[in-house]
């Protein structure tokens, strides 16, 4: 018989942490970097063998978020019951932190479109999203925090801001918000919005966390520019100054540096989180973050 | 007058058919607010295409070397287009890919492909199925005679069997470990009977005869583990029932209605 693994424990720290992708899995294991924690997508590690007996190792040593791509909060069908029962059998085997989600769908008629796709913003998509977020969180039994998306088109029959609908789904579910500085700059440009007013609309005491990453600009016809949320490159400056304008508003929050595409070094990634570190210590330490899960 | 807005599900039924179908029709374009809304929908036809063809390169590494990365990615939007994924577990995605390889034309000059592609799915099943306890010996011991003689044996989620007519399991290796063996791999061989499995965390792909192929087969179907051993004497069945549960391929029993049932 195994021995119950006897994990770290206690509350992400609000400090930066790494997206872990395969490519760095054996490095930190051998060399143990220093940075505060990590944050898995789920749906790497799920069923059994030597996937998640990695991840075991790694959770021996750091705190670990669980970031989910494939829930799909926003579908109009049912939630699918396999799916949360493994992200359950994830959640039981490596106790992480944090569980986080999207304000986005990717499942229709049985089909998953292996992307995140923007929902309308109608009080019918906000009724849908808030009975599957109530679903999840009791299935689950954990406080999910819900991810404001990137998003390359809006639809003429959406009624209610993006910033509004999320601050609504946490207000009937009870769920917090993980906030993605990088999404809602690209999506601020991509609709011609104010990025520093959708961070000042946000409450920020349902801020648990924040994502950073890198975005490409792609020209399409007409001369017309399209930035995409491609976590393929470093922060980019003017991420960093929204970034800066988040902690000022949300204080010490746990921030994340996603990368999932040309995968850097690890040294690269971690330089990353020590900009991102760089910007949280100049925020005095007022106010403890109790985001639990 | 204007029309009603779309319901959530018209909404996403209409992306679907544009993303995983051809059609991004004028009525999805219309509830778009955009200029160029086919430029918006193509970054998400682009991001679920190219998610869906790296999920099937994890899985069929090999078969992917074999045929060169443009082919590759050809093969796999064809057979996305056919066979979209209905998880996001994408791990569990691509089981039928080396039945679409057998009867996809352009790969026709290859006929070893399916068979490596097969493999290439046994293997990914080993390395990602579920953690499964292992079998109640005592309890088993335990059986009277007359239920000893419906005992049937319950599978190790990681296991598979294969029977193919080319030497996949050396082609497999050749390809991703050691292509310099390539120019003796001897086609014409013979069928191979394989066995996958996982293995203290690694993926062990082993040749097993053919009698003992086919009474694991027996076994992996749910033949009655008494029957089994009756029709395959030639497998020397006794040792090798042994063997398989040393080494945890089976990892439960049920007691079968009928002791003769074949199914």
């Amino acid at each position: 018989m195994e021995t119950p693994r006897s994990f770290a424990n206690g509350p992400i720290p609000a400090r930066a942490g790494v997206g872990l992708r395969f490519a760095h899995h054996r490095e930190v294991i051998e060399t143990r970097p220093q940075v505060a924690w990590f944050e898995v997508h789920s749906e790497n590690y799920m069923g059994g063998g030597p996937t998640p007996a990695i991840l075991e190792q790694v959770r021996d040593h750091y705190q670990m978020s669980m970031h989910g791509v494939g829930l799909s909060l926003g579908s109009a069908d049912r939630l699918s019951e396999p799916h949360l029962a493994r992200i359950r059998a994830l959640i039981e085997r490596f106790e992480p932190g944090l569980v986080s989600e999207h304000l986005s769908w990717s499942v229709v008629d049985g089909v998953y479109l292996a992307d995140l796709l923007p929902l309308p913003m109608t009080e019918e998509a906000l009724d849908v999203v808030c009975r599957n977020v109530d679903h999840a969180q009791q299935a689950l039994r954990r406080r999910l925090l819900i991810e404001n998306p990137s998003s390359y088109l809006r639809y003429r029959h959406s009624t209610i801001p993006e910033w509004e609908f999320l601050t609504a789904v946490a207000d009937r579910t009870g769920c917090a918000i993980l906030c993605d500085v990088n999404n809602i700059y690209v999506s601020a440009s991509n609709h011609g919005w104010c990025a520093s007013d959708y961070l000042a609309a946000l409450p920020a005491h349902l801020i648990g966390e924040i994502h950073l990453a890198g975005h490409s600009v792609r020209e399409v016809e007409g001369g017309r520019t399209i930035r995409v949320d491609d976590h393929g490159s470093r922060v980019s400056p003017p991420v960093w100054s929204l970034y800066a304008e988040a902690v000022d508003r949300f204080g010490r929050v746990p921030t994340l540096i996603e990368w999932d595409t040309d995968i850097p070094a690890l040294h690269e990634l971690l330089a990353q989180a020590r900009s991102a570190d760089e910007i949280l210590d100049r925020r005095p330490d007022d106010r403890p973050r109790a985001i639990a899960a | 007058m204007t029309a009603p807005a779309p319901s959530l599900l018209e909404v996403q039924r209409a992306l679907l058919a544009c993303v995983a179908g051809d059609g991004c029709g004028a009525p999805l374009s219309q509830m778009i607010d955009d200029v160029d809304p086919a430029a918006c929908l193509a970054i998400y036809r682009n991001t679920s295409l190219s998610t869906l063809t790296t999920a099937l390169s994890l899985t069929y590494p090999a078969v992917r070397k074999l045929v060169g990365e443009k082919f590759f990615e050809g093969a796999a939007r064809v057979f996305i287009r056919e066979q979209r994924a209905t998880s996001a577990w994408l791990d569990e995605y691509g089981r039928q890919f080396g039945a679409f390889l057998a009867t996809f034309s352009p790969a026709c000059s290859l006929p070893y492909l399916p068979n490596v592609a097969e493999l290439e799915w046994s293997v990914s099943r080993a390395l990602h199925a579920p953690e499964a306890p292992g079998i109640d010996l005592d309890r088993m011991a335990r059986l009277s005679p007359s239920e000893s003689e419906r005992l049937c044996l319950v599978a190790h989620p990681a296991l598979s069997l294969i029977r193919g007519d080319f030497p996949a399991d050396t082609i497999w290796h050749v390809v991703l470990q050691d292509e310099a063996g390539l120019g003796s791999i001897q086609l014409e061989q013979g069928p191979v009977f394989l066995l996958i499995e996982r293995h203290d965390s690694n993926v062990r792909v082993q040749r097993l005869s053919e009698p003992a192929w086919r009474f694991t087969a027996a076994l992996c179907a749910g033949t009655p583990l008494a029957a089994a051993l009756q029709q395959h004497s030639d497998a020397a069945a006794d040792l090798l029932i042994g063997e398989h549960l040393a080494a945890g391929r089976f990892i439960d029993f049920e007691l079968c209605q009928n002791s003769n049932a074949s199914h």
